[in-house]
């Protein structure tokens, strides 16, 4: 599940991930929450030497003591009983800081124990215990601390700690257990069980670490709780009298008239105290979370127009490769491409700047041609499709090329005409389907919805009539259109993705790892339904993916990439006879050929380059074989091989004598 | 069991003799065994099973510390007013949250997203009871409003709308301050929850589709952000019987939080038995609703 939406995110895989601990330095508000914490437990920890008073000391007081304003002698003036308001709000950081800690850590040890065990184990045990922590979290905790705490023999801030930090927990377990849950499937767990690992050693040396993080950042979300409920109780008058809160003084002086005597200074101070320690630890805690839960980063609503910098474009004129004699970047065209890609260059944000995960790719797509875009994980296949959608996530965006479709530039559209283009005229079909639907939803309805959109004057029912048979053209039976996403399997989900792909009947298909998560069968179905759908439609379709036997089965034309450029661009025939990029013949190598049983398969050492240490030259440089000076000196432009509509970037090409000195 | 003879505590009166007391003990059944009576020729002549058959037949008993007073009628009494405050304060916040939340979100690292993300921790670290006692203190001094009870005492009225007129102004200020806390909480849980939903593959896809942003939030983020939220409303609801507790507590607002502070107060065990009763009530009914609502919402629970 995570793979498929790291794929979706389209972010590249080797894009360097920021630390958590660096990220969260770079969270300023985690750092303010953290700060406003630490001067709490200053105050705290020095508040016999800074306040000016010993609250706890009593002293003769006559009336005219009462609700004195500020003065030199009482800075914050006097409260209630003629007491300096400073001395006992400095005071109260303790009570507010003992109780917070404690009862927080009584409710991480409750609740990060059931979460743990229902968790790991699961079963009856686990969801008996759900069901006790569903029960009180359905209960009214105010309510019920009152009740319990007004039946207390002794209101003692030791019990008051007991009650609030054992009524505190149930965030905490719903967190954890599913944290477990997710960890308990982890390879790691599972081959520490394989080897025999015991529960209890597997829990406490390999989930509870990795759960932690998260358990702490909602434990300092428990501990703002925890101080509310202490200065709720307290001023409520259920509160350890013998101990001076920040609840209590305000109990005190509200119960004696400080509104009606205008003392907001009696009031005030204790009451922001609250607001300032709460407000610290719900910042920090937040940070936390957000810090360790990498998920929230994405957002798919940013604006279109965000991913796109059409000054620039026009600013610069998209050529960034001088145009050598005999490059290949116009084909022989017996028939105009639909689409055109050029020198499309997509660069992402990091903390070191921005990085290159697409550069300077080309390439054509003809009608009722099948491209497929090849090369491993982390090549830049995905950004490039999204790049030419404008689909992008946060951080990343197209700063150089075209996207020819129709006669325009798909890059320089404004947001209106980009929407009249997507779909009907270049749609998607997303990798994991799973998740590509919306859950709420029937299939029809989202169909229908995608063709009223683009063909408004349309009815409802003609709409629907069209949904049923766009499932019915890809094996799904009409009658279960009006069924959720989730009553479907995966390659139903993959071929629902398929009709609504073709709904708008667009000039060009994209399939993104059409094929992935599904077994073999399935996927041979698919592939062939998308290029014979292809063929009928007279579509383009381009298909996405690391698997050379997909290529072989169904594609026309194959660009390959490498570390975000094309390394070669060629017909199938040519690229599975006469591949003359080294990295193209390394990958035919690396896959299995079922006629040649003596050959050996041998993987390409070394990995594709990351974003941020690309090498100088041919981004291949560092794992070929047949490296000479000039690769890692210059950048290899698309050269064209014979006269055929082949492109190689590859210096050896031009200087084939180099392939064996 | 429980501490404090409500005997003692209901009267406080030292020249109170023996007698005195336990006739009040004979009157209040307090005289009974609590569970079972095995010595007795009735077992089940106990406090408990005779306040078991008096529920039966929907006598919640007598309130120690309001004697004579039926704890129904207090009960129902303390419901009403309290309905009459939260119910608005939850209406208004719930719309106001949702749309605030949205856009929020919708506007992640905007200064709107900011302003209103500070407005919503800010609310959420604020206690309730300090946010009643600053509006109290600014209405009472500023706005001569009035600030404690449901009606000016001692007051005749002319007529039905200047009554009226005067339980809305004495509304007013804990209505405000239980409509702001909840528009924090809700603010900050739509945000989340529609940022959650925004993460989400579909709305890639809806992207893709070439759907406007408007098409988008309403048919695909709005009903599936609500989810979390229909949770929240939910606990929400059942808290209404007693979690306007801290504003009544302000505003002396005679409702069911007030009630039960005085309750504890006083230790008023029957009347704290009602109001706990009426609380475990209406959460289940507010999580049944919860339920429904969902499966309507979500296609997924119905299977479940």
């Amino acid at each position: 599940m995570t793979a498929t939406s790291q794929v979706l995110s389209a972010a590249p895989a080797e894009l360097p991930r920021a630390h958590p601990a660096r990220a969260f330095l770079r969270n300023r508000i985690g750092v303010v929450g953290a700060v406003m914490i630490a001067i709490v437990a200053l105050v705290a920890l020095f508040a016999p030497w800074i306040a000016p008073y010993d609250p706890y000391v009593h002293v003769r007081v006559t009336v005219l003591d009462i609700f004195q304003g500020p003065s030199s002698q009482h800075l914050l003036g006097t409260d209630d009983a003629g007491k300096d308001v400073l001395s006992s709000l400095l005071y109260g950081a303790r009570v507010s800081l003992i109780v917070g800690f404690a009862a927080a850590f009584i409710s991480l040890i409750i609740g990060g124990s059931i979460g743990l065990i229902a968790g790991y184990f699961g079963g009856r045990l686990g969801a008996g215990l759900m069901r006790f922590t569903d029960f009180f979290l359905v209960i009214p905790d105010l309510a019920l601390l009152i009740v319990i705490v007004a039946v207390l023999r002794d209101r003692s801030l030791f019990n008051l700690i007991l009650v609030i930090g054992a009524l505190g927990w149930t965030t905490t377990a719903r967190l954890v257990r599913s944290q477990t849950l997710s960890l308990r499937e982890r390879k790691f767990v599972l081959r520490a069980r394989a080897v025999g690992g015991g529960d209890w050693y597997i829990l406490r040396r390999h989930i509870l670490p990795l759960a932690l993080p998260l358990m702490l950042a909602n434990t300092v979300l428990v501990i703002s709780l925890a101080i509310l409920s202490e200065s709720t109780l307290s001023f409520i008058g259920l509160g350890d009298p013998t101990v001076i809160s920040w609840g209590q003084m305000l109990d005190f002086a509200f119960g004696r008239g400080a509104v009606s005597a205008g003392a907001w200074w009696a009031l005030l101070p204790p009451g922001f105290a609250i607001v300032w320690i709460v407000l610290g630890t719900t910042l920090l805690g937040t940070a936390m979370e957000e810090a360790f839960n990498p998920r929230l980063r994405r957002h798919h609503l940013e604006a279109d127009e965000a991913s796109v910098v059409a000054d620039e474009l026009v600013a610069e004129p998209p050529v960034s490769v001088p145009a050598p004699s005999g490059v290949a970047t116009t084909f022989a065209a017996d028939s105009a491409p639909v689409l055109q890609v050029r020198n499309l260059t997509v660069e992402f944000d990091s903390p070191s700047g921005p990085l290159r995960a697409v550069e300077d790719v080309s390439f054509d797509l003809r009608r009722g041609e099948t491209l497929g875009l090849v090369g491993e994980s982390g090549c830049g296949k995905t950004t490039t499709v999204m790049g030419m959608l404008r689909l992008l996530p946060p951080g990343g965006r197209v700063v150089a090329g075209q996207v020819l479709f129709g006669g325009r530039d798909v890059l320089a559209l404004d947001p209106t005409e980009l929407r009249a283009v997507r779909w009907a005229g270049m749609s998607i079909v997303f990798q994991g389907a799973m998740n590509a639907l919306n859950p709420v939803r029937t299939i029809a309805d989202q169909i229908s919805e995608t063709i009223l959109v683009h063909e408004p004057e349309m009815s409802r029912g003609e709409a629907g009539r069209r949904s049923g048979e766009m499932l019915e053209r890809v094996g799904i039976s009409a009658r279960r259109a009006t069924e959720y996403p989730h009553t479907f399997s995966g390659g139903m989900r993959q071929r629902a993705m398929i009709a609504l792909a073709l709904a708008c009947q667009p000039d060009v298909v994209i399939a993104d790892e059409p094929t992935t998560a599904l077994d073999v069968m399935v996927q041979a179905q698919i592939l062939e339904l998308l290029a014979a759908l292809g063929r009928d439609f007279g579509m383009g379709t381009i298909i996405v993916t690391h698997d050379l036997g997909v290529v072989a089965q169904v594609c026309d034309r194959v660009v390959v990439m490498y570390g975000g450029r094309v390394a070669e661009n060629a017909d199938v025939r040519t690229t599975f006879a006469h591949p003359r990029h080294p990295y193209t013949q390394l990958l035919l190598k690396a896959f299995p050929n079922v006629g040649e049983t003596d050959q050996r398969l041998r993987s390409i050492p070394g990995t594709p380059p990351r974003l941020d240490a690309l090498p100088p030259g041919c981004r291949f440089t560092p794992r070929c074989p047949y490296a000479f000076e000039r690769c890692s000196a210059e950048v290899p432009p698309l050269f064209a091989v014979g006269d055929d509509d082949h492109g190689a970037s590859c210096f050896l090409v031009v200087e084939p004598e180099r392939a064996h000195g | 069991m429980l501490p404090g003879d409500p005997a003692k505590a209901g009267v406080k009166d030292s020249r109170l003799n023996a007698a005195a007391i336990e006739e009040l003990r004979a009157r209040f059944g307090l005289d009974k065994e609590v569970l079972v009576d095995l010595d007795g020729p009735n077992p089940f002549d106990t406090q408990y099973f005779t306040y078991l058959g008096a529920l039966s037949r929907g006598d919640l008993g007598t309130s120690y510390a309001f004697r004579d007073r039926n704890v129904s009628d207090l009960i129902g009494d303390a419901l009403i007013n309290t309905l009459w405050l939260v119910l608005p304060s939850q209406a208004l916040s719930i719309v106001l949250g949702t749309i605030l939340g949205l856009i929020a979100a919708w506007k992640r690292r905007t200064a709107i997203d900011v302003a209103a993300l500070a407005f919503g921790l800010f609310m959420w670290s604020l206690p309730t009871f300090f946010l009643g006692i600053i509006l109290l203190f600014l209405g009472a001094n500023w706005f001569h409003l009035p600030t404690s009870g449901r009606v000016t005492l001692g007051t005749d009225y002319a007529s039905f709308w200047e009554a009226a007129g005067d339980v809305l102004r004495h509304l007013f200020l804990p209505t405000l301050t239980l409509t702001l806390v909840l528009l924090g909480e809700y603010l900050l849980i739509m945000r989340s929850s529609v940022l959650e939903v925004f993460s989400e593959d579909y709305i890639l896809t809806a992207r893709a589709k070439g759907l406007s942003t408007f098409r988008i939030i309403r048919d695909h983020a709005l009903r599936n952000a609500m989810l979390p939220l229909v949770t929240l409303i939910a606990i929400n609801l059942g808290f209404t019987v007693s979690g306007a507790i801290q504003v009544e507590s302000v505003f002396s607002w005679p409702g069911l939080g007030d009630l039960t502070v005085q309750a504890v107060a006083q230790r008023d065990y029957p009347v704290l038995q009602g109001a706990f009763l009426l609380l475990a009530v209406a959460v289940v009914i507010a999580n049944l609703l919860a339920e429904l609502v969902y499966g309507l919402l979500d296609p997924r629970v119905v299977e479940a």
